[in-house]
């Protein structure tokens, strides 16, 4: 894994377990792959591995990881579709009502947004 | 047993002068307890106690035995590395081994030659002829190879530069730790070590001021942003530190929760240097 540069807003365990998704999302890390290990996250990183087993718990309990007796802990084999799943609904149900409020806010027609959206594919 | 260090009305005097002023605390097994507080606070005081090495008075059990009578069989569960390196100079690297196999029954041989295996560190040089940075790989080396459930730290990594700094809780984590054994340390570069901390104890002037778990910290202590505008409203909910950064004022808050302080503006946690000089500050 990469740096994680951590921020005081939140836990560090939850930055730790996002990483983990995003990893996971980005497919850096595949269905069916091992995780580094508590001690070895902790070593990395410099943190407590109570801090680490607490991010790895709450993926487990969200059947992302799955612990397997003495070897570990893998990605489970639905993980990536389960969390674009969650990540979709985030999207559509928390993040996609904020931006439809400015977009009417703005007073900007779908027709705009769309006529937008291809002069930008067109630009790249 | 779960409580490896039980301390109540710990209270030691040189002459008319107390260092340290009748203090409890406990320290819980599989936890990472960081001791912090300025020089003369008591913080040695409290770890030569531990160690059976200055006389005390008061309650203190370390893993259930009495540091000042059974100091003997606490040695071979307990070890510590302090600030001031102990190791003659004179002496090889191999016949430091030789002499710690010999005198700790709980000291593996095996483990210290692999731990010292992937140093730079010649098995015949001298201590003498060892950088800074290499007599505390050696010191760590040995340390880790003895099977203690309390590793006590003294200022470990005191004028090491920052990579030897780095490796040093490295290999701690990598190769020591684990939820059986308890690791209580002291340092005045907190920075490094918060994240790794389980629990937190500060002293001042021979007494604790806080001790608590990081988790309870973060409950309690919350640091607010707040605009000029909003500034009035922060200083009536009481806040224990103010400073101000970009014209902006940055309030600490003890014991106020989250939802009283959102709508002042963006909260963080305290980082433990500013947490440490709001508590040191208190009172004065």
């Amino acid at each position: 894994m990469t740096a994680i540069k951590w921020n005081d807003q939140q836990p560090i365990f939850r930055q730790l377990k996002e990483k983990v998704v995003e990893l996971i999302i980005d497919g850096e890390v595949s269905e069916g792959e091992a995780v580094p290990s508590v001690r070895q996250v902790a070593a990395d990183y410099q943190i407590n591995p109570l801090t680490v087993s607490k991010a790895y718990q709450e993926l487990v309990d969200e059947s992302i990881l799955e612990k397997r007796r003495g070897l570990g802990m893998f990605v489970t084999e639905s993980a990536r579709e389960k969390l674009l799943e969650s990540e979709k609904d985030q999207f559509l149900n928390v993040e996609w009502p904020k931006i439809m409020q400015r977009v009417e806010r703005l007073g900007l027609s779908m027709q705009q947004l769309i006529d937008e959206k291809s002069t930008q594919v067109e630009d790249k | 047993m779960t409580i490896l260090i039980q301390a109540k009305g710990l209270s030691k005097s040189y002459g008319s002068h107390q260092v340290l002023k009748s203090v409890d605390f406990s320290v819980k097994r599989g936890r990472i307890v960081g001791l912090v507080g300025p020089n003369g606070a008591g913080k040695t005081t409290i770890l030569k106690s531990i160690l059976g090495l200055t006389s005390y008075d008061g309650d203190l059990k370390v893993l259930g035995l009495d540091p000042a009578r059974q100091r003997h069989q606490i040695m071979q569960k307990v070890s510590f590395i302090a600030d001031v390196a102990v190791l003659p100079r004179w002496l090889k690297v191999e016949n430091a081994l030789e002499f710690v196999t010999d005198v700790h029954p709980n000291f593996n041989l095996d483990k210290a030659r692999y731990f010292l295996s992937k140093t730079n560190i010649p098995m015949q040089a001298r201590v003498k002829e060892l950088s800074k940075g290499m007599v505390a790989q050696l010191h760590l080396a040995l340390v880790m190879s003895i099977d203690a459930e309390l590793l006590v730290l003294d200022e470990p990594t005191l004028g090491l530069d920052i990579l030897y700094r780095k490796e040093f809780y490295n290999q701690l984590l990598a190769e020591f730790f684990d939820e059986g054994r308890s690791i209580l340390v002291t340092t005045h570069q907190i920075e490094e070590i918060e994240n790794l901390l389980t629990d937190l104890i500060f002293i001042r002037d021979g007494r604790i001021i806080l001790d608590a778990t990081m988790e309870e910290v973060a409950v309690k202590y919350i640091e607010v942003m707040v605009s000029k505008d909003d500034a009035a409203k922060a200083e009536a909910l009481g806040p224990v530190m103010q400073r101000d950064v970009f014209g902006r004022k940055v309030y600490l808050f003890e014991g106020i929760s989250r939802e009283e302080l959102e709508p002042l503006g963006e909260l963080h946690s305290p980082s433990v240097a500013d947490l440490f000089v709001a508590k040191m500050k208190e009172g004065k």
